[in-house]
Parts: structure tokens; C-alpha cells; sequence
């Protein structure tokens, strides 16, 4: 580095002596690389300087934006070394001047997306930034000018790596960390449940972490839940509910409350110390439970209800010792509850599926169970209608319950029965095509378009004969009124008109047969020339002859 | 009143076979014969069908364009319109006809396809 320092240096002094006395000096490109590179952000300001003036008296390019962003980066740097430095300072110093940098350097930050507060000079700036502040700030014992809000982005841009490019920058993180978790003004608070937020019988406790910045529980907090309403029905479950704490970690009894299974908003707040900063936060809390089923009853039923059904009672986990016949002529039904192990409230789960699988062919078909207005899972298999979905194979299914829910701890997956099930026409076939989606597709053969249908020759030729026929006409009327060409001078440009004329005649023949619009321009323009030259000519003689007649 | 019809145009025509002058009965016979070709391209289409439309139309225009050309020259080439054209000599009205007619016969045969 100081080699590097020694290299420039002596380089400029080169370059300025050398400018007085030649005006080309040779360089080499190790040194137009050095100079480059001499000019980044790691640099000094005189290291910039002499760089940047080598560079322009030996006429190298210069890459002026690089430099102007090095530039404004140390301006910045060097306020917030000037705060550090004050921070130490003797308090009967006049302090004040430097003291606004600090509101000044805090309108210099970055807000992206209300989230993130940063300087686009990057995250050991920043957190350079609010430890200087906080540090001068302590020192004179004034409130640093940075709102509730802003304190919360800064943490949230400071404390968003999980790792750091330079060991300069780990300790920005750290200084920052450690002044913003011991000043006498902002302590911003960390909130966050131990484990997943969810409570259930077993574990009625919720537990959460109030921290600062370094993870120090904050043991002289008194932690309040505000309120606790229900997602689903915005119902309030709880209100002003303090948090006892417990070996460092702050837990309410949410079962006490009974509340059903679902999920909750909390809204806490955090209390104790008049510094403390984002100590309101909204919370997310998930309530489970176990299922349990209750009056399963299976029964075939008969179509037209002639014969009462008969149900079977079949009790979880056991499965139903007889198997059900269902054919065409009878119908399955099966109904149950589904209830709260513990308060016995009827639950309505996001998925109870009733699944049928013929162990002999590995088909399975899946229907979903239904509750009706009182909470009682109805399901019904219909053989005559259902037939598409089991491919009309017979044979015996075994039949599963599942349910499930993000708030049931106990899923269930239940082989119910064995139903035997009998399609009337046996349209399978013999072997089972599994449902391939992967296999290439049939080709479609493309279409041309079909000509459009032409009237027969025969027409086309007897009107082609009709349409040129008046031009027959027109001689014979020329030759009655006694049109002649007697006036037909044999004089140069007489000939060439004619000629002319004909072969614009012929190059429009040509050009419906053979040519393009722009080879026929060209031609036309060489013809059509010369036709107008001699056709002047021609006309021109003509009219001098009418009017020496005249 | 139909004599009385038959008797105008009776002598409508005696007048015109008597006073207009044989250049301009020439450039009549053209313009029937313009005329002609016109209306049978026009009846093909009505009867048989309008297939290659774009040839259909490029003929009929080629009639039409020709029939103004052919009226422009009549009108200009008359002497009894002399005084409405005194800067145009007949000669020159000649050379307007061919040019346009050049230009006509350009878009058509483009057309016709």
C-alpha cells in the first residue's frame, strides 16, 4: 500500500516535470494500470487527487464517474470519522456544528420500500453512521434527530446480512449493534416466539423472546398482550394479558382462555423503559387440536327404499369386520362427526377425502366427504353414476377416511371397510392402461389451404372472346369515319416515339409476366425517357406544321 | 311524349354526325369501345363470380381510367373549348394522355396480378 502511495507520487512529480520540457512521455501499461487503480473507493483523498492528475497530464482516459463516486463516498466517511472523533472530545467544547452533520447525514439516507433506510455508499456507512450518532449523541447528551421509524429501517438495512465481504465491515455491524443496544436514547426491541407460534393442550404456553439488538433478553420489560382476536371471525379472545417471565423467556397461558382451534392476531406490547423503540408488534399465533371421529355409520341402502338400510357402527381405529356389497341396484353411504378430542366442538377440517383402492388392479379414486348444515360428514357412492371414474371395474375396494388441517395434530388416515363394488357392463379392459400423460401426442397433419373453385375453361374463354371483341368494333368504326395514318411524317423522332412507345408497351407485358415494380421503374425510366425526348420532337414539328397552316 | 323523345334524339344525332369534326368522332369510337370492354368485364363478374378480385378490379379501373383520359384529351383537343385552354395546345393535351396512361397501365398490370 505504501509502495503503492510511493509509485504514484512519484509518478505525478514525473509527469509535471517532464510537461515542462517534452511533450510526449512514453507510458507503459503497468503504470496506466496502476494509476487506474489507484482510483477506487479504498483510496485516499490525496491518493485520488495525484492519480487522477497523472492521469490527465499524460492525456490517458479517465473514468470520470468512477472518480466522482469515490469522491462522494468519502465525504461521508469522513463525517462520520469527524463524529466518532467528537464523541471523545472534552464536553465544554463547542459541539454544536458537528452535532447537526448528524441530522444532515440522516437526510442523506435511502428509503427503499418503507423497509430498508441505507447510504448508497453501502452497509458499513450506514452502520459506521448510527454508532458515530449514537456515540456523540450520549457524549453531549442530546437526542439524536432520528425518528421511531427510521431507527427501525436502520435496523432492519444493518442487521439484513447474515455475512460480511471485509472484516471493516463485520466490526461496523458489531459497533453498531453495540451502540444501539447501550445508549441513553433508542433501544430498539426484538421480538420473536421461541419455536413456532402455536399453542395446543399439550404445550398451553406461548413463549417469546424480547431482546435487544445483541440478543440480551431485556429481563426489566413487562411484556402486555394487548388484544387477541380470532382471524376467522375477528372475535376478541383475550385482552390485556400479561406475560410472566420465566427463565429469561416471557409466556402466557393461551389454553386458559379456551380458545378453539384456529388461528389468532396477537398484538403485544412491550413496556419497562422509556428508550425502547418498535415495541409494538402483531403476532400470528396458531391454535391445534386433535381430532376425534365420532358415530361412524356405515350402510347400503337401496335404491328405491323398499328395504330399510342397514347401518354398521364402526368405532376408530378398528376396521368393519364384514364387507358392504354396493351394485347397481343399492348405494353406499357412510356418515360421520368430527369433533374436538377435548371440548367436544364439531369441527369442519380443510381436507377429509374419502379414498377407495382396488388392492388387486392398484386403481384408486378419491371423492370428498361433505358436511351438511349440522356438521355431519355425509358420503355417498353411487355405482351406476360413478362408473367412469373406476373405469367400470369390479372387484373389492378397500375404503379410507383421511383427514387433515394445518391446526389438527392428529391427521388420520382410517381403513374404514371393504366395499365390494359391481359395475353392470364390463366395458374395462382386459389389462389396465395406467393414464400416461407423457407420451407423445398423435400428429396432426397440416391443412393447406384449398384453392378457391374456378369456373370451367370453357366460360372463362367464351367471356376472354366477348371482352376483347370491342375492339374489333372500334377498327371497323375507325375505318368508316376514315381515321388514316396519312399524316405520318418519317422523320427521326417520329420513329423512335413510336419504337418507344411500343416498348413501354412490350415492359408492361413484361412486367405483369416476369418482372418486379422496381426493375420495371428502372426500365420504364430509361424508355420513358427516351419516348418523351422524341415524342417532344415529334410534337413540337406537328404543331409548327398546324401552325404554318393555320 | 315518346315522339317527342325519339324526335330529340333523332336530332341529337343529325347534329352530331354533321357538326363535330372527325378528330373528335375518332376519340368517340374509343371511348365506346372503352365503354364496351367495361361493361362486359362488369357482366362476367355478375354472372360467373368475382374470383380473382383483384384482377377483376384492376381491369375495370384500367376502363375507367382510360374513358377520363379519353373525355380530358376530347375536352382539351375540341376548338370550340379553345378559350377555356389557351395554354394547353393539343399536342401538349397528347402528351398528358400518354404519360397518364403510362402511369395507369403501371398500377393495373401491378395489380392484376
Amino acid at each position: 500500500m505504501f509502495l503503492v502511495v510511493l509509485c504514484v507520487v512519484f509518478i505525478q512529480c514525473q509527469v509535471n516535470i517532464y510537461s515542462a520540457f517534452y511533450s510526449f512521455i512514453p507510458v507503459s501499461n503497468d503504470t496506466r494500470d496502476l494509476l487506474l487503480a489507484t482510483v477506487s473507493e479504498d483510496s485516499t483523498a490525496s491518493q485520488i487527487h495525484q492519480s487522477v492528475s497523472a492521469l490527465s497530464a499524460l492525456g490517458l482516459p479517465l473514468a470520470s464517474q468512477e472518480v466522482v463516486s469515490a469522491l462522494k463516498a468519502l465525504h461521508v466517511l469522513i463525517i462520520i470519522l469527524a463524529l466518532l472523533t467528537a464523541s471523545r472530545l472534552s464536553q465544554q467544547a463547542e459541539l454544536g456544528d458537528i452535532l447537526e452533520e448528524i441530522e444532515d447525514l440522516a437526510a442523506r439516507l435511502d428509503d427503499l420500500g418503507g423497509v430498508y433506510l441505507q447510504f448508497e455508499e453501502g452497509l458499513e456507512a450506514t452502520a459506521l453512521f448510527v454508532s458515530a450518532a449514537y456515540s456523540l449523541s450520549d457524549h453531549v447528551d442530546m437526542e439524536p434527530p432520528l425518528k421511531e421509524d427510521q431507527v427501525i429501517q436502520l435496523v432492519n438495512s444493518i442487521f439484513s446480512k447474515k455475512s460480511w465481504d471485509s472484516l471493516s465491515e463485520a466490526f461496523s455491524v458489531a459497533s453498531a449493534a453495540a451502540s444501539l443496544s447501550n445508549n441513553h436514547f433508542h433501544v430498539p426491541v426484538i421480538v420473536s416466539a421461541q419455536g413456532p407460534a402455536a399453542v395446543s393442550h399439550s404445550h398451553p404456553f406461548l413463549r417469546l423472546q424480547v431482546t435487544d439488538v445483541l440478543c440480551q433478553p431485556l429481563s426489566s420489560a413487562s411484556v402486555l398482550a394487548e388484544s387477541a382476536s380470532a382471524v376467522s371471525s375477528k372475535s376478541a379472545v383475550l385482552s390485556q394479558a400479561l406475560f410472566t417471565l420465566r427463565d429469561g423467556v416471557f409466556e402466557l397461558n393461551f389454553m386458559a382462555s379456551q380458545p378453539a382451534s384456529g388461528y389468532y392476531q396477537f398484538s403485544v406490547a412491550i413496556a419497562g423503559d422509556s428508550r425502547f423503540v418498535a415495541n409494538h408488534v402483531e403476532l400470528k399465533v396458531k391454535v391445534s387440536t386433535r381430532v376425534a371421529i365420532n358415530n361412524m355409520d356405515l350402510s347400503v341402502v337401496d335404491k328405491d327404499q323398499s328395504i330399510g338400510p342397514k347401518t354398521t357402527r364402526v368405532e376408530y381405529p378398528t376396521k368393519a369386520k364384514a364387507s358392504f356389497m354396493a351394485d347397481g341396484h343399492q348405494n353406499f353411504a357412510m356418515t360421520f362427526q368430527l369433533v374436538d378430542e377435548t371440548t367436544g366442538v364439531e369441527l369442519t377440517p380443510h381436507q377429509t377425502f374419502v379414498r377407495l383402492h382396488n388392492q388387486k388392479t392398484g386403481q384408486e379414486v378419491v371423492f370428498v366427504a361433505e358436511p351438511d348444515s349440522k356438521n355431519l360428514y355425509k358420503f355417498e357412492l353411487d355405482t351406476a353414476e360413478r362408473k367412469t371414474e373406476f373405469d367400470s371395474i369390479s372387484g373389492t375396494y378397500a375404503l379410507y377416511l383421511m383427514v387433515g388441517d394445518a391446526t389438527l395434530e392428529n391427521p388420520i388416515l382410517w381403513n374404514v371397510a371393504d366395499v365390494v363394488l359391481k359395475f353392470l357392463d364390463e366395458e374395462a379392459p382386459g389389462t389396465i392402461q395406467a393414464k400416461t400423460l407423457y407420451v407423445p401426442k398423435p400428429e396432426i397433419p397440416h391443412l393447406f389451404r384449398e384453392p378457391e373453385k374456378k369456373p370451367p375453361t370453357a366460360v372463362s374463354n367464351t367471356f376472354t372472346a366477348l371482352v376483347l371483341s370491342p375492339f374489333l368494333l372500334l377498327l371497323i368504326l375507325w375505318f368508316k369515319l376514315g381515321a388514316n395514318i396519312s399524316n405520318f411524317t418519317l422523320s427521326p423522332s417520329t420513329i423512335l416515339f413510336h419504337i418507344g412507345h411500343a416498348a413501354t408497351l412490350g415492359l408492361m407485358y413484361v412486367y405483369w409476366t416476369h418482372l418486379n415494380m422496381f426493375q420495371t421503374l428502372k426500365y420504364l425510366a430509361i424508355i420513358g425517357s427516351l419516348t418523351f425526348l422524341a415524342g417532344n420532337r415529334m410534337l413540337a414539328q406537328k404543331a409548327v406544321k398546324r401552325y404554318t397552316h393555320q | 311524349m315518346s315522339n317527342s323523345v325519339f324526335s330529340v334524339i333523332s336530332r341529337f344525332v343529325e347534329e352530331y354526325r354533321s357538326s363535330t369534326p372527325n378528330k373528335l368522332k375518332v376519340i368517340d369510337a374509343y371511348l365506346l369501345y372503352i365503354l364496351l370492354t367495361g361493361v362486359f368485364q362488369f357482366l362476367y363478374c355478375v354472372l360467373v363470380g368475382t374470383f380473382p378480385f383483384n384482377s377483376f378490379l384492376s381491369g375495370f379501373i384500367s376502363c375507367v381510367g382510360s374513358f377520363i383520359l379519353a373525355v380530358c384529351l376530347r375536352i382539351q383537343i375540341n376548338p370550340q373549348n379553345k378559350r377555356d385552354f389557351l395554354t394547353v395546345s393539343p399536342e401538349r393535351a397528347f402528351a398528358d394522355f400518354l404519360f397518364a396512361h403510362t402511369v395507369l397501365h403501371l398500377v393495373v398490370v401491378n395489380f392484376v396480378g
